[in-house]
């Protein structure tokens, strides 16, 4: 039982939305479908409930127990719970609540999570600059044209390094656009996405017909 | 110790601090260069140009508050261009992670300096779990994926959804992503339904999306800071991206040398074990 109903849902599910792809308008089909994608957003919903609850008592478990970095446990609640309490009650009751501008929850995420997670993104720069001058290096002739190409590109994406690479007989910078980031670029993106399609493509028709339990847990 | 050696075993934090003098030094000394504008930011601003005044837009605020960087300056421009034709915008995001918030700051920042009003000129729909779902299913009925706005108020109360039922009645798409989002909007959106889609993607991105320009999937592409900067310069409005152009030069330049200077390094560190000195 515990097998077989996720795989008939499954294969209802999947084999229902493949088929509604051929069929438009208020046909039994097309129906079934847009009853499916509102039954995906809800049980999202429910996921991201989940999601929460788990946070909350994983965290929570730790600072019981006082388990390694509790204190840092207590900081991860005191986040979940003053964002998301406020947020959720009606804005009826006070103007701080709610998710509108100069909510409690507007006023944590403008000028909390945006500038932290920005920060975070922002030392990645750092350490690029740093592998860059550490293990960049020109010791094979791939490594050597990835590393001429990559300069290249660098130069012709910033307004100095133009300038510079205008002094150059020729539009070097239109010669890049064309044949560095429209032609090998392209093809080698283009290989990526369609391998990616494929295998997106057999991995759904491995689940529809459950030859695929991973998401059970099963091997 | 020769020299090379020394600079192969240079403390990180040296490099470190050169990033940070590179990130600082252009808001305190501006030195403007011209920036070159890309065909594929010239499409995109033209498709948008293109459009009717006062047509149905969507304006997708796919990113993360990591990249608001790259993807706000965008954002902004693109808004600029919208109200000043007068386009009424519909807003929503695939991000749980702050792009409803994101797009309901922006948009109403935006929205203010044009006097538009809230309802009328444009709606936040907010998010909606399940992208796949939300996008497909939008195809159907917008209020079926999204039967309130951002705040809760149902959008039979909001004067513009009246006349925006599908993706029938939205002229433009405008995706503003630093992730895959951007794909189902193609495979999905464009595919299916035949929207006009243009992009605006953080750099990192923006070579995976050459390929949906050249098909003819995104009406144009606007790649990081630098597409930001080009908008801007086509909206003639120069405003975060361009000033950050100059910052993210002087960076791009250290690096370069920091390449150049690694590998003079190598080589020469290289040629001195080839005969033998010690």
């Amino acid at each position: 039982m515990r097998t077989t109903v996720p795989i008939v849902t499954a294969f209802i599910a999947g084999f229902v939305l493949v088929v509604a792809f051929f069929f438009r308008g208020s046909t039994l089909i097309g129906s079934l479908r847009d009853e499916f994608t509102a039954w995906i957003t809800i049980i999202g919903g429910f996921t991201l409930a989940l999601g929460v609850a788990s946070i909350i008592r994983v965290n929570w478990t730790a600072v019981a127990r006082r388990k390694r970095d509790w204190p840092y446990k207590i900081l991860t609640l005191v986040a979940v719970l003053g964002m998301g309490i406020p947020s959720v009650l009606p804005v009826s009751w006070s103007s701080l609540l709610g998710n509108t501008p100069g909510s409690i929850y507007d006023w944590l995420f403008e000028y909390m999570q945006k500038p932290m997670m920005a920060t975070m993104f922002a030392t990645l720069a750092f350490y690029i600059a740093s592998a860059a001058y550490r293990a960049f290096r020109a010791r094979s002739p791939e490594a050597t044209l990835l590393l001429v190409t990559a300069t290249l590109v660098m130069l012709w994406r910033v307004p100095m390094g133009e300038a510079f690479l205008n002094l150059f007989p020729g539009d070097v910078p239109e010669w890049l656009n064309t044949y560095v980031m429209g032609g090998a670029n392209m093809a080698v993106q283009r290989g990526i996405i369609i391998g990616a399609a494929l295998g997106a493509a057999s991995m759904s028709l491995r689940l529809i017909l459950g030859i695929e339990r991973m998401y059970m847990g099963k091997g | 110790m020769t020299f090379w050696e020394r600079m192969d075993k240079i403390d990180r934090r040296w490099i470190y601090l050169a990033v940070g003098v590179a990130g600082v030094l252009p808001f305190l000394f501006p030195t403007p260069f011209p920036i070159g504008v890309t065909p594929e930011a010239r499409s995109l601003y033209d498709a948008v140009e293109a459009l009717p005044d006062g047509s149905n837009v969507m304006v997708v605020y796919d990113y993360y508050p990591s990249t608001i960087a790259e993807c706000e300056p965008i954002a902004i421009a693109a808004l600029h261009h919208l109200f000043r034709k007068n386009c009424k915008v519909i807003t929503l995001s695939n991000i749980p992670y702050g792009g409803p918030t994101m797009a309901e700051n922006v948009t109403r920042m935006m929205a203010d300096q044009y006097g538009k009003v809230y309802g009328v000129d444009f709606v936040n729909l907010g998010y909606k779990y399940g992208y796949v779902a939300v996008l497909s299913g939008m195809g159907q009925s917008i209020e079926s994926i999204f039967p309130t706005d951002h705040t809760g108020t149902p959008l039979a109360q909001l004067p513009l959804m009246d006349s925006v039922k599908n993706y029938s009645d939205v002229a433009f798409i405008f995706e503003i992503a630093d992730n895959a989002t951007a794909d189902y909007w193609v495979s999905i959106v464009n595919a299916q339904y035949g929207v006009p889609i243009g992009c605006g993607g953080t750099a990192v991105m923006a070579p995976k999306f050459y390929a949906y320009v050249a098909s003819g999937q995104f009406v144009g592409l606007l790649g990081g800071m630098r597409g930001a900067a080009e908008y801007e310069i086509l909206i003639d409005r120069e405003a975060d991206g361009v000033v950050g152009m100059q910052a993210q030069s002087l960076v791009h330049l250290l690096i370069i040398a920091l390449v150049i200077l690694g590998n003079l390094g190598f080589f020469l560190s290289r040629g001195r074990m080839k005969r033998g000195v010690a």
